[in-house]
């Protein structure tokens, strides 16, 4: 399989918000505002790619019966990663993340990759798998977020284009996250039949 | 080929009884309307306009363009979850607030479902609570009526807004609730929605629905018997705490809400059985909002909440069916 | 591709993995030590200094819950957390208080408001601009529905409210901490004067404590 095309199937046919519907906690929870959506996804896609690459070269090596542990342990290593230097360098967008940098250990996309594809194929190859799944996700996510943003906020990255006034709030909060998220699935698999 | 059509409940069989229902829905809101046109003077008047004319004018381009079926506007639906929709909001709100308003409840609440017969939750109520979190200084700023051609609004809250700011505050109820004479609530003297203050009027056009059999009357009797038992019982273990039975039934939306969109036959129970459970739930809830929620106000929670739990009423409460025991 | 589990593989592959792990964890841990603190430094210089005038170092005291702010010596003033209970929950200031007593200015830390209308306590400029200079001997310390001169954020009277409380905690706090500096200088010489004045008097002054 081409690494191109393992690529963009991440993005548009195996999309993991729109399409394989993975990770709908994060993807809710954390775009409120389009920076936050594009960092928690570009948070997600560090993990996703570096994980994948490891699992992918130790999976030979791996017992069968206790494969599931090695592979938490692994991802949870790169999550703490993560965390750690998020917290000294960048510690306003560790703050506004919060809780949800942890989760990204059950985070379904990142076992689900690991499970489905890495352990089964190459190193670089899992690095594009992950790639491209991990830049599916970040795009969602970005785009969840600007829709809410925009909406909810009257904001676009943070730069208030409504006068400093409030936008409609329920869009910054759950009813609204689930709405966005319902109303964009609908039209990127009506986009996504067509093609 | 013959095609078989397969449609979840309720079934409405064909337009033009339901346009018949429907109107007789309208002329039962008729009184409340006049009554807080009245009361609240041309701003209530284009409140109700712009929510009418929203809300007609979305139903008929989305099915024409959206959905491609025929035009589904002639059925009167649309016009109810107008009137609705607008004597539950402030006649402050200003009129491109009350169109998204039609938007959501329309286009959301119940296009998206596949229209009529298809909605789970009242679109009138799922429009009102989407404003509520979305604008709520617009939506929770209510002013005392002005009169037909009154201008300066003045703002308070509302007698259940009162008695939660007061709660909280450290007074006790019968302080609080001295200030307002009962007489005042039935005939609104004071701020809140329409649906608020027209008691009388709103509770004219029910009995009007009931005597043309239009609705069956055990769901609003069954939430009013819940409200005002619920009530009773906090109220006599510490009336300092709890509001009394009688006001908690004259406040806040619940005579609009028990007769009208409760009442509303898509998305209530279609078995008496089934629809004294859900009146009962609706008031239940409500009390239980007012009296421990962070709203000061719990029929529109209520009765949404209960919306989502009449698939599983009509399941366990079969309407009887001809021939069978 | 995958390798029969026995005994002997299963333990190694997981103790060799968990060690792997732990080592690279551990070594990032002492390399980001550094960084992560010198952030939550930063993090709590630029809280402070947000309610303060200039400062060049600063002294946390756990038990008060509050900062003091020196300048070369000189005191600058105290950063008071105050925590009172909103709308929604618990609403965490911190109140910068002057030696004058004057509030030079307030920030919130952490609220759960309803975003819209307490939320506002953030981010109305008319509400939070009030709080500069608010000096509580010349205003009330009070929302102006009872009676003080307090403006409150627009129907949210109650986050309002909160937040004036949370002020006047604050400043109850300023007075206890300016009467404990300024009763160290007195106790020396007010004992003195005491114990001759009340000589029959039970009551025994001692140095830093002052009876009420």
């Amino acid at each position: 399989m081409s690494k191109f095309k393992l690529i963009s199937d991440g993005l548009v046919k195996n999309n993991p918000t729109f399409v394989l519907l993975l990770g709908m906690c994060p993807t809710l929870a954390t775009t409120t505002s389009a920076i936050n959506g594009l960092s928690m996804g570009l948070a997600t896609l560090f993990v996703l790619v570096l994980s994948n690459m490891a699992i992918s070269a130790i999976a030979p090596v791996v017992p069968d019966k206790v494969h599931i542990p090695v592979y938490i342990v692994v991802i949870a290593t790169f999550v703490t990663l993560l965390q750690l230097l998020m917290q000294a360098y960048t510690p306003a967008m560790y703050e506004t993340l919060g809780l949800f940098i942890p989760l990204i250990v059950v985070n379904c996309i990142v076992l689900g990759r690991a499970e489905a594809f890495a352990s089964k194929h190459g190193v670089l190859e899992s690095a594009c798998d992950g790639l491209g799944v991990g830049l599916g996700f970040t795009c969602s996510l970005t785009v969840l977020g600007l829709v809410r943003e925009i909406l909810g906020s009257g904001c676009v990255f943070g730069y208030n284009f409504i006068g400093g006034n409030d936008g409609m709030l329920a869009f910054v909060m759950a009813p609204g996250a689930f709405l966005c998220l319902g109303y964009l699935m609908v039209l990127f698999n009506k986009y996504l039949k067509k093609n | 080929m013959s095609k078989l059509l397969v449609s979840p409940s309720p079934h409405i069989h064909s337009k033009d009884s339901t346009k018949s229902l429907m109107l007789d829905v309208v002329i039962a809101l008729i009184p409340a309307v006049i009554c807080s046109v009245v009361f609240y003077g041309w701003q209530e008047l284009l409140v109700l306009g712009v929510c009418v004319a929203s809300c007609v004018l979305l139903e008929w381009a989305i099915t024409k363009y959206m959905l491609k079926k025929p035009s589904t506007i002639g059925d009167l639906s649309a016009v109810i979850t107008g009137i609705l929709l607008a004597l539950n909001v402030p006649y402050t709100t200003p009129w491109w607030v009350v169109f998204v308003g039609a938007v959501v409840a329309i286009g959301v609440a119940k296009m998206t479902f596949g229209g009529l017969g298809q909605n789970i939750w009242n679109p009138a109520l799922v429009g009102r609570v989407f404003l509520l979190v979305s604008f709520p200084t617009y939506m929770t700023t209510w002013s005392k009526p002005q009169g037909l051609f009154g201008v300066d609004a003045v703002s308070g809250p509302t007698p259940l807004g009162a008695i939660q700011e007061g709660l909280m505050q450290g007074s006790t109820v019968q302080e609080l609730t001295s200030a307002y004479d009962y007489k005042d609530l039935l005939f609104a003297n004071l701020g809140g929605s329409a649906g608020e203050v027209c008691a009388l009027a709103l509770l004219a056009g029910f009995v009007y629905l009931c005597c043309r059999k239009v609705i069956k009357p055990w769901i609003t009797l069954s939430i009013f018997a819940t409200v005002a038992l619920t009530s009773l019982i906090f109220w006599v273990i510490n009336p300092a705490r709890f509001t009394d039975p009688l006001f908690n039934l004259l406040t806040g939306g619940l005579v609009l809400g028990a007769c009208f969109m409760a009442t509303d036959y898509v998305t209530s129970p279609m078995s008496v059985w089934g629809g004294v459970v859900f009146g009962v739930g609706i008031g239940f809830l409500t009390v239980m909002i007012r009296y421990f929620g962070s709203y000061p106000e719990g029929v529109s929670f209520a009765i949404l909440i209960m919306n989502s739990v009449v698939p599983l009423l009509n399941m366990w409460f079969k309407q009887k069916k001809f021939g069978r025991k | 591709m995958a390798v029969k589990s026995n005994l002997t593989n299963m333990v190694t592959v997981l103790g060799l993995t968990c060690l792997l792990c732990s080592a690279i964890l551990g070594g990032a841990y002492v390399l980001t030590k550094e960084p992560i603190d010198k952030a939550a430094a930063q993090k709590t210089n630029q809280a402070i200094s947000q309610v303060l005038p200039h400062f060049t170092e600063v002294e946390y005291n756990e038990e008060g819950r509050y900062y003091t702010a020196k300048d070369a010596e000189n005191l600058v003033g105290y950063a008071i957390e105050s925590t009172t209970v909103g709308f929604g929950g618990a609403l965490s200031l911190i109140v910068g208080v002057t030696p004058d007593g004057v509030v030079y200015n307030t920030s919130v830390l952490s609220h759960s408001e309803t975003p819209g209308l307490g939320a506002k306590c953030t981010t109305d400029q008319k509400f939070m601009s009030q709080w500069k200079g608010f000096n509580p001997a010349v205003k009330k310390l009070t929302v102006t529905k009872d009676g003080g001169d307090v403006d409150a954020i627009t129907a949210s009277t109650i986050t309002s409210r909160a937040y004036a409380l949370a002020v006047e905690n604050a400043l109850k706090t300023f007075a206890t901490l300016s009467e404990e500096a300024s009763s160290g200088a007195f106790a020396r010489t007010g004992s003195r004067s005491d114990a001759e004045e009340d000589a029959s008097s039970e009551i025994v002054n001692e140095g830093g404590q002052n009876h009420e």
